[in-house]
C-alpha cells in the first residue's frame, strides 16, 4: 500500500500528472476516489476509475505475493527444487553417449544451444528430438508435442517421416522384448500420423516475423498445453544481414533469450536453438566460433558444439551448469544418430558420466 | 511482412498518427522496441502495451501448419517435387534429381562443365512433365558471359532427337529461355528483388545464377577491411531472397560457384573450410592440385554461404577425361560418388 507511484504501470503521461499533483504513494489515490481524482489533475471520470482500478489490482498483486502465493517472483528452498529436478523427464536423443555427456538428454525448462558448420547435422538432431519428445511415458519419454520455428527453409518432412517410423518400431522392439501393460495402450496412439500432427510449425522469414513469433509463443503454448519442446532452427541466419546497428541486434536477442527463459519455466518445456559457425580473424590465424557475438553466448544454459575432425563427426558439451565437457563421436543413419564410442575417443574423453 | 503498415496490423487510426509522429510505421518499427519504449511513445498503461503487441505480432506472424499437414500436400502432387538430371546414378543419391522449392550450389574447378550442366538443366525444364521435365520457362542470370545459344540447341537436338524434331519446336524452346547478363554485384541484387513478378508473369520453373562466385570475388577483395563482412551480407540477402522465391513457388533455383585454393599461409582463407567435405583434396583420386601440401582446395564464398545453401554438388576431374560428381549435401548428409561421363560431349 505503501508503494510510490511512479512504479505503477499507468500511462507515463498520467503518472507524470500525478507527480505533478503530489501524489506520493498508492494508498494516497485508493483514498481520493475516482471523483476527487479526477478534479485534482484534471482527467474524465472514466480514466480516472481506470487508473483505480489497476493501481487496486496491484496492491492486491503485491499482498497476495508478500503472502508466499504464486506469482511472478517464487521462491522455494534447494529441496524442493532438487525434488523437482529429479522427477523432471529428459528427450533423450536415442544416442546414448550424447545423452551421457547431457546428463540424461536434453533437459526440460532450460535453453540448450547447438552450434556447429553447415552439414553436420543440428537440423537433423532438431527433427530428432521433435519425434522423441512425443514418446509415451511407459517408454521413458515426456509425452510432449513439439513446436518448430524454422527460419531457414531446412526442415523436411520426409526426413521426419523415417525418424518417426524408427522411432515407433524401436518402442514396439522394446514392447516385445518387456511386455508391460501400458505399452499396448500407448503403441495404439503412437503412430507415424500422430507423431506429424503433434509438431507445429512455423516458417519465419525474416527477425520480424521471428519476434513477432516469439510474442505469441505464451498464448499459443497456453492453448497446446502438452507442448514440451520449442525449437528454433536458425537464429542466427535472420540477424546475420540487414542488420547495421549492432547494438539494436544485441538488445533484441537478449529479448528474445528473456522471453525464451520466461517461456520455458513457465510451461515446462525445453528450448532448443541452433546456432551458425562464424570466423574470427585474429593476428596470426583464425578459428571457428559460434556466430551472433560475445554476449549471445550468455543466453543459453548448455551449448553444444558440433565439429569434424578428419571424416568424424564430433559433439562437444562446451557449457553446461552440472556436466563436465566432454566430447563424443556420432554419426547419422537412415534411422536416427547412432553413437559409436570409438576406443580412441574414450581416451579422450575426460570422463564418460555412465549413467544407464 | 516486415514492412508491413501498422495501419493494416488493425491499429486504431489514432494510435497509428501518434506512432507516426516517431516515425514508427511499420511493424517492424513496433516489434524492435522495448516495453517501456512503447508506453512512452504509446502513452498508454502496461497491460495495454501488451496487448498492442500481441495484435500487431498477429499480423505479421506466420502461419502454422502440422507436419502431417505439410507430408499430405506433398503426396498429393510428387511428381513436382524434383526436376531430374536424368543422370541415373545421380538421380539416384539425390533421391530423384534437384529438388524444387530449395537452393542447390554447383561448383567445380574451371572448366569442368557446370556451365554445360546448366545448360543441359535449363533444356530439361523446358521439356514436358510427360518427358521429366517441369513444362515452365527458365531465368537464366549469366555473370561471365558464358551462355552459348548455339549450344543450347546443340544440346537439346542431340539429347532428346525425337522430341525436337522440327525447327520450330526448337525455336520455341529457345523462347521460353530469359537470359539476363548481368555484370556487377548491385545489378545481380536488383535482378533478384525483381523475379517475383517476372516469375508469374512468365510462368518460370528454374532459375539459374551462373556465377555467383566470379561477379562476387571480382567485387569484394577479402583481404581488405571491412570487405569481408559487406560480402556476407551481400551474400545472406541474395540467399533470403532466393529461398523465399523458391519456397513460395516450389521451383529448383541453381547457382553456380567456383572452387578457391586456399594457401595455408593466408589466415582467412583457411577457415573457409568447416567440414572435412569441403576439403576436396582429402577426397581420393583428386588430382586438382598436383601440390597436396601447398594448400586446401575448397568451394568459395566462405562458410556464411555455405550455410545458406541447401544442397551441393561438387563436380571434379577424376582423370581425365570422365568428370567426377562428389556428392555432398547439407540436408541429406552422405558422401557418395558418382561417376559419369559428360553426357555434352558428342561421344
Amino acid at each position: 500500500m505503501q508503494r510510490e507511484v511512479g512504479t505503477l504501470p499507468l500511462a507515463p503521461a498520467l503518472r507524470a500528472r500525478l507527480a505533478a499533483a503530489g501524489f506520493q504513494t498508492a494508498q494516497e489515490l485508493l483514498d481520493t476516489g475516482p471523483c476527487g481524482l479526477s478534479k485534482e489533475i484534471g482527467i474524465s471520470r472514466e480514466e480516472a476509475l481506470e487508473a483505480l482500478q489497476v493501481v487496486r489490482q496491484e496492491c492486491h498483486g503485491d499482498t497476495a505475493r508478500a503472502a508466499g502465493g504464486s506469482g511472478a517472483t517464487r521462491k522455494c528452498t534447494a529441496l524442493e527444487l532438487l525434488e523437482e529436478e529429479q522427477t523432471q523427464g529428459f528427450i533423450i536423443t536415442f544416442c546414448s553417449a550424447l545423452d551421457n555427456i547431457l546428463g540424461g538428454g536434453v533437459q526440460l525448462t532450460k535453453i540448450t544451444e547447438i552450434c556447429g558448420a553447415p552439414g553436420v547435422g543440428k537440423t537433423q538432431l532438431c527433427m530428432q528430438l521433435a519425434v522423441d519428445v512425443q514418446i509415451p511415458e511407459c517408454f521413458g519419454g515426456v509425452a510432449g508435442e513439439a513446436v518448430f520455428i524454422d527460419t531457414e527453409g531446412s526442415f523436411m518432412v520426409d526426413r521426419v517421416v523415417d525418424i518417426a517410423a524408427a522411432c515407433v518400431q524401436h518402442c514396439h522392439l522394446i514392447a516385445e522384448a518387456q511386455p508391460e501393460e501400458d505399452h499396448g495402450k500407448a503403441l495404439e496412439t503412437f503412430s507415424v500420423e500422430n507423431i506429424l500432427s503433434h509438431i507445429y510449425c512455423f516458417r519465419c522469414r525474416d527477425y520480424t516475423e521471428l519476434l513477432a513469433q516469439v510474442y505469441l509463443l505464451p498464448e499459443f503454448l497456453a492453448e497446446h498445453s502438452k507442448v514440451r519442446l520449442v525449437v528454433i532452427d536458425g537464429i542466427a541466419f535472420p540477424f546475420r544481414h540487414d542488420f547495421e546497428d549492432l547494438a539494436l541486434r544485441t538488445r533484441l536477442l537478449n529479448g528474445l533469450a528473456q522471453q525464451l527463459i520466461i517461456t520455458a519455466n513457465e510451461h515446462r518445456a525445453a528450448v532448443v536453438l541452433t546456432n551458425q559457425m562464424t570466423t574470427r580473424i585474429g593476428q596470426s590465424q583464425s578459428t571457428l566460433v559460434p556466430a551472433l557475438g560475445e554476449s549471445w553466448g550468455h543466453a543459453a544454459t548448455v551449448r553444444l558444439i558440433f565439429h569434424w575432425d578428419n571424416t568424424q563427426r564430433l559433439a562437444t558439451l562446451y557449457k553446461s551448469p552440472s556436466q563436465k565437457e566432454s566430447t563424443i563421436a556420432y554419426e547419422i543413419t537412415v534411422q536416427f544418430h547412432h553413437c559409436w564410442l570409438h576406443v580412441l575417443m574414450e581416451t579422450r574423453c575426460h570422463s564418460i558420466f555412465c549413467r544407464f | 511482412m516486415a514492412a508491413k503498415k501498422l495501419r493494416r496490423a488493425q491499429l486504431s487510426q489514432e494510435m497509428c498518427e501518434r506512432l507516426s509522429r516517431y516515425q514508427i510505421t511499420t511493424c517492424q518499427d513496433f516489434l524492435c522496441l522495448s516495453l517501456l519504449e512503447l508506453m512512452k511513445v504509446t502513452g498508454q498503461s502496461y497491460h495495454e502495451v501488451q496487448k498492442l503487441l500481441c495484435k500487431v505480432s498477429r499480423a505479421c506472424a506466420p502461419k502454422m501448419q502440422t507436419a502431417y499437414e505439410m507430408k499430405l500436400r506433398k503426396s498429393v502432387n510428387p511428381s513436382s517435387a524434383f526436376l531430374s538430371t536424368t543422370l541415373h546414378s545421380l538421380d539416384r543419391v539425390l533421391h530423384g534429381g534437384v529438388p524444387c522449392g530449395s537452393l542447390t550450389e554447383i561448383t567445380s574447378p574451371p572448366g569442368c562443365g557446370k556451365t554445360q550442366f546448366c545448360i543441359m538443366l535449363s533444356v530439361l525444364a523446358t521439356l514436358p512433365v510427360s518427358m521429366g521435365g517441369l513444362d515452365g520457362a527458365v531465368i537464366y542470370i549469366d555473370t561471365e558471359s558464358a551462355f552459348s545459344a548455339e549450344r543450347l540447341i546443340e544440346i537439346a537436338a542431340n539429347r532428346f532427337p525425337a522430341y525436337y524434331d522440327s525447327d520450330e519446336k526448337l525455336l520455341c524452346m529457345t523462347r521460353s529461355i530469359h537470359l539476363y547478363r548481368e555484370l556487377t554485384c548491385c545489378s545481380v541484387l536488383k535482378r533478384i528483388m525483381s523475379l517475383e513478378e517476372d516469375i508469374i508473369l512468365k510462368k518460370v520453373k528454374l532459375v539459374i545464377i551462373d556465377s555467383v562466385a566470379s561477379v562476387v570475388r571480382k567485387e569484394f577483395d577479402t583481404k581488405l577491411q571491412g570487405n569481408l563482412a559487406e560480402r556476407s551480407n551481400f551474400l545472406n540477402r541474395g540467399a533470403s531472397v532466393l529461398k523465399y522465391l523458391a519456397e513460395e513457388f516450389t521451383i529448383p533455383v541453381i547457382l553456380t560457384n567456383q572452387i578457391t585454393t586456399a594457401l595455408s599461409s593466408g589466415p582467412g582463407l583457411r577457415a573457409d573450410l568447416v567440414s572435412p567435405a569441403d576439403d576436396l583434396s582429402l577426397s581420393e583420386g583428386s588430382s586438382v592440385s598436383g601440390k597436396r601440401d601447398s594448400g586446401y582446395v575448397t568451394a568459395a564464398l566462405g562458410n556464411t554461404w555455405s550455410h545458406s545453401v541447401n544442397t551441393r554438388l561438387i563436380l571434379q576431374y577424376h582423370d581425365l577425361p570422365t568428370r567426377q560428381p562428389l556428392r555432398v549435401s547439407a540436408a541429406i548428409t552422405k558422401m557418395l560418388r558418382v561417376r559419369s561421363s559428360d553426357t555434352n560431349t558428342a561421344s
